[in-house]
């Protein structure tokens, strides 16, 4: 641990000011509340908000997990990860049900969350409505009145265009029937979870200085249309090539040299518990 | 031990942040109340303390409920440079437990309720009460309660009717923060729907 740094890197006062507004997004569930959003030793846009969260939140007995799409040894995770164990000394997991805190950018774990549990997602554009309306003072009057006619239409229009609603990722959703959010780039597979979590979800923008929440026992509920169902990414007969799994969110890989697809666990960390339970190694 | 005010806050802050994600969730604060400094608790509860230096800074603004107003205002000033100001303008007004008979239902017709276009902008209300452990049951419903969480409250007010009011046109309201002399804390949030839990007598 590096004690140049204060505890949790942030000085109090700025602790302060991001608890003060997490409070307030835990009360009004999908608003955006405006913070200060500090300047931090990682890019605006690599999950500082995700992480400020993070820094605001941590105690010494806390147990932190940081994944990236799925993964918790890349790049970004990992470096999370080192800064806030650099300069609190909290221990790190891969396991999901063994962290306190869960830092996650693009996903939200196989396994699923617990009451004890805080999910903390990196959002690099939290207005669902910044797509129609350049202008924040004109998104912060739609979601005032709750005048929502440009969302449905967005989903409307690649319906007509493509035949389906194309959202990859960052599918909209109403929160607690009252706020359309973007529940961070999750693949549509993810956007269930949200919906009557066990787990206090929070969600922080870093660049746009913005945090939100989705306390536990909340209705999120996807936008679609009554003849045009919100449909998740569907992996109806394919299973994981290393665990086996079903119903979990896959990757597609394609082995250039054979031409052949497969599909691989995009929680890393699942995927290793699993094959660990099928398989126990090393000395009992 | 005296209070750290980097761990020791920390562990205040997450049990506010379980107990407003978690309506009726009772969090302890006895532990780190036990070490805020007799000196510093003039006119106002430990546990109190404890928020206030939890949330303020010189950028809040704060209204105290007391007839020792004007001495606890100077104190919470003092430890955390946070401004007192008047009751529509404060963004955590404070009712403490020796506050006149009806101070909790003026603080809520009062406080700002935010905009439509920044609910945020509104006021926090923490109330110091006898207990959060007994007296009325207050049945409660919305966001962070799995069905129904029951409570049981010691205030004798109308202010359920008076936050029912405040809050009718959500986003806007206001968010109640209860403290109870045992240090227990309880936090209502603007989305909690309270219902009297009178018993209902039987004609046999």
């Amino acid at each position: 641990m590096n004690t140049a740094y204060n505890f949790a890197f942030f000085d109090e006062g700025s602790k302060r000011e991001i608890r003060r507004a997490t409070l307030k997004a835990i009360a009004i569930p999908g608003y955006q509340v405006p913070f200060a959003s500090r300047e931090m030793p990682i890019g605006r846009g690599w999950g500082t908000g995700g992480l400020q969260l993070t820094l605001s939140l941590i105690g010494k007995n806390d147990v932190l997990k940081v994944i990236d799409q799925g993964s918790d040894e890349s790049v970004n995770a990992v470096n999370i990860k080192k800064l806030v164990s650099d300069t609190t000394g909290v221990a790190t997991t891969d396991h999901t049900a063994e962290a306190s805190l869960i830092q996650s950018r693009h996903r939200i774990p196989e396994v699923p969350l617990k009451k004890d549990q805080i999910l903390i997602l990196q959002v690099p554009l939290p207005e669902p409505l910044r797509y129609y309306e350049p202008s924040e003072n004109e998104t912060k009057k739609l979601h005032g009145e709750k005048e929502y006619s440009g969302a449905w239409l967005m989903l409307f229009e690649q319906i007509m265009k493509y035949g389906s609603m194309t959202t990859g990722a960052d599918h909209p959703v109403m929160v607690h029937d009252r706020y359309v959010m973007a529940p961070s780039p999750i693949p549509r597979f993810d956007n269930p979870k949200m919906n009557e979590s066990e787990a206090l979800i929070l969600l922080g923008a870093g660049r746009e200085k913005k945090v939100y929440a989705v306390p536990p026992y909340t209705k999120v509920v996807s936008l679609d249309f009554e003849d045009y169902p919100f449909e998740p990414e569907s992996f109806e007969d394919k299973h994981c090539r290393l665990c086996g799994s079903t119903g979990v969110f896959l990757d597609e890989l394609v082995d250039e040299a054979t031409d052949e697809t497969f599909y691989q666990c995009n929680d890393t960390s699942y995927c290793i518990e699993t094959l660990n339970e099928v398989e126990p190694f090393g000395v009992k | 031990m005296t209070l750290d005010i980097v761990h020791d806050l920390q562990s205040v802050y997450r049990k506010l942040v379980d107990s407003t994600s978690r309506p009726g969730l009772i969090s302890d604060l006895s532990k780190q109340a036990s070490l805020v400094e007799e000196e510093d608790q003039k006119g106002c509860s430990a546990s109190l303390l404890l928020i206030a230096l939890t949330l303020f800074d010189q950028e809040v603004s704060f209204k105290v409920f007391s007839p020792q107003a004007d001495y606890v205002s100077q104190t919470i000033n003092q430890l955390t440079y946070a401004k007192p100001t008047d009751l529509k303008k404060a963004d955590f007004l404070l009712i403490l437990q020796d506050a006149e008979k009806g101070s909790l239902e003026e603080a809520i017709i009062n406080a700002k309720a935010g905009t439509l276009k920044n609910p945020h902008t509104s006021a926090f209300i923490i109330v110091e009460v006898d207990s959060v452990t007994s007296g009325e049951a207050l049945l409660l419903k919305g966001p962070g309660i799995h069905t129904t969480e029951l409570v049981h409250l010691d205030i004798n007010e109308n202010w359920v009717e008076s936050r029912q009011e405040k809050n009718k046109e959500y986003p806007l309201g206001i968010d109640l923060i209860f403290i109870d002399q045992n240090h227990q804390l309880l936090a209502l949030p603007r989305t909690t729907q309270i219902t009297r839990n009178r018993v209902i007598e039987w004609d046999m």
